[in-house]
């Protein structure tokens, strides 16, 4: 060991905590590389990589969704003015996960999943949670449909309605949270999976469950375009 | 007798060229076949054990740029069959899956290499939030992550106007409808992408230059900064960190 001048992980760890990379890591790697092979000529060998007909202007696609990673996009679309569903809301989760680690500075729970028993449990609390709240809204403006209630002022369905259900919704669930009297990461932890989990539902409810005109279906009575792998 | 022709294959001037260390079974050959080999040498010559642990990282990292690696050389041949106008696109691609050699395998790697790359990049980001790996010294990769994300998500989305298919075509449309909903610069945001007010040809070439070039080069610049900022931050976050201070 050489001498280590200031803070480094390795002061006072002696030698006996690490291993050379060879082979150890890169045994690891290679098994890893090899797991995706295969599972890639596999999906490579068995299932043909969609070719519709040819594009045409004229014939326009129903259900025409956007590729099957941004359907979470055109799911908020449904529900907000298109302002707020393409631009803001994926603008904003963006700037604040970069935010993240400038306000998160403490170490302490470094290299600990979930943080803390604490934390996995907000993260349970925010996981069961957030699925019927979600699915509650998408079918609430499928069936009832906001804009049955009240379409004027335009301002109150596609503006003022969203993000008064975004914020009642996160203040509820933060409510939740601080009888648990958690630390920031562990706040963090469940806010993170309350985002985790709407990503992944909205998601799959846009790309399996939605048919002509983008109204809900189920999967094995989707129209042929709408599956946009 | 495998000794003799082990001895046979390595004990030999152009062997030794290659490779000028001995099997690492040694400490010595172990940390030289490390940084000696270009390919390897972005390792460091040890690692803590705790790294190694697999419900640490689950590897996620390692097979998101081995799915840009296998989309990158996929990518390179689809190129040699392919020419992005509007005439030739779609028959070029029915071509590739009937005409060439593989072809259809080769694009079907292509495609679902790409749609694992999303989804084993957010993995990725999911577990780096959950183990708490973003904070000091890390801050900056993580951004430099977040930022590889968005690529991950623009590289595919790029791809997917390129068979000028219907799927494609009302994809694309449908995709850059939302971003045309930006408020103020929206429509020119839009006009800018599509090089026209619909998709056309001008969009299939601006996505095709994005999709080979522009996107692959940044995003490669982006990697090599992502694993250098990993080697400098002191490798992989772990437990034994806890106690450092934080300036
Ligand atoms: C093209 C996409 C990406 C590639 C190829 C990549 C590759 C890697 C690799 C190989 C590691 C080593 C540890 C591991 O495998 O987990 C790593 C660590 C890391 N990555 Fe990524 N990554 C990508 C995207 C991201 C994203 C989207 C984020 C976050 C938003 C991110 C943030 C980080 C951070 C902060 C570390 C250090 C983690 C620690 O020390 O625990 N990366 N990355």
């Amino acid at each position: 060991m050489e001498l280590v001048k200031g803070t480094s992980p390795m002061v006072d760890k002696g030698p006996e905590d690490t291993v050379t990379a060879w082979p150890h890591l890169l045994l690891m790697e290679i098994l890893a590389v090899l797991g995706v092979t295969l599972l890639l000529l596999a999906m490579g060998i068995f299932i043909n990589a969609p070719l519709r007909e040819l594009a045409n202007p004229d014939v326009t696609e129903n259900p025409a969704k956007a590729p099957w990673y941004f359907l979470n996009l055109q799911e908020m679309l449904l529900h907000m003015h298109p302002s707020l569903a393409g631009v803001i809301v994926p603008g904003a989760i963006i700037v604040l996960l970069m935010m993240v680690p400038y306000l998160d500075r403490n170490k302490a729970d470094i290299g600990i999943w979930f943080a803390s028993p604490k934390g996995r449990r907000l993260a349970l609390i925010a996981l069961i949670y957030t699925p019927p709240i979600l699915l509650g809204l998408i079918f609430f403006n499928e069936y009832v449909v906001v804009r049955s209630i009240i379409s004027q002022p335009e301002l109150i369905p596609s503006w003022l309605i969203p993000l008064g259900v975004i914020g009642f919704f996160t203040g509820a669930l933060l409510f939740i949270f601080r009888s648990f009297k958690p630390t920031f990461r562990e706040v963090l932890v469940g806010l993170f999976t309350a985002f985790v989990v709407t990503y992944f539902i909205t998601t799959i409810v846009s790309t399996v469950f939605r048919g002509y005109g983008m109204h809900l279906t189920w999967p094995w009575e989707l129209p042929p375009g709408a599956l946009t792998f | 007798m495998s000794r003799k022709i082990i001895h046979l294959i390595t004990a030999n001037r152009v062997w030794r060229s290659i490779f000028r260390y001995g099997y690492p079974d040694t400490e010595e050959n172990r940390s030289k076949v490390i940084f000696q080999t270009f390919f390897l040498h972005i390792h460091p010559v040890k690692v803590k054990t705790h790294t190694l642990k697999p419900t640490y990282t689950f590897g996620l990292g390692v097979i998101a740029f081995y799915l840009f690696a296998v989309l990158t050389i996929t990518g390179v041949l689809l190129m040699f069959f392919y020419v992005p106008s509007v005439q030739r696109a779609y028959t070029d691609i029915q071509a590739l899956e009937t005409a060439v050699p593989f072809g259809m395998l080769m694009r079907n790697v292509h495609r679902w290499g790409a749609h694992l790359m999303v989804l084993f990049v957010f993995l990725h980001m999911m577990r780096v939030f959950y183990t708490g790996g973003y904070k000091y010294p890390r801050e900056l990769n993580w951004v430099i992550g977040v930022l590889l994300w968005v690529f991950t998500l623009l590289l595919s989305f790029t791809g997917y106007l390129l068979p000028w298919d219907q799927l494609s075509f009302w994809a694309i449309t449908v995709g850059t409808n939302i971003a045309g909903a930006a408020p103020v610069i929206g429509e020119e945001a839009r006009t800018l992408l599509l090089g026209a007010k619909e998709v056309g040809q001008d969009a299939l070439l601006r996505f095709y230059v994005l999709h080979v070039m522009l996107l692959p080069l940044v995003a490669t610049v982006f990697i090599l900064i992502h694993f250098w900022r990993i080697r400098k931050d002191g490798g992989i976050s772990s437990p034994a960190e806890q106690n450092l201070p934080v300036p």
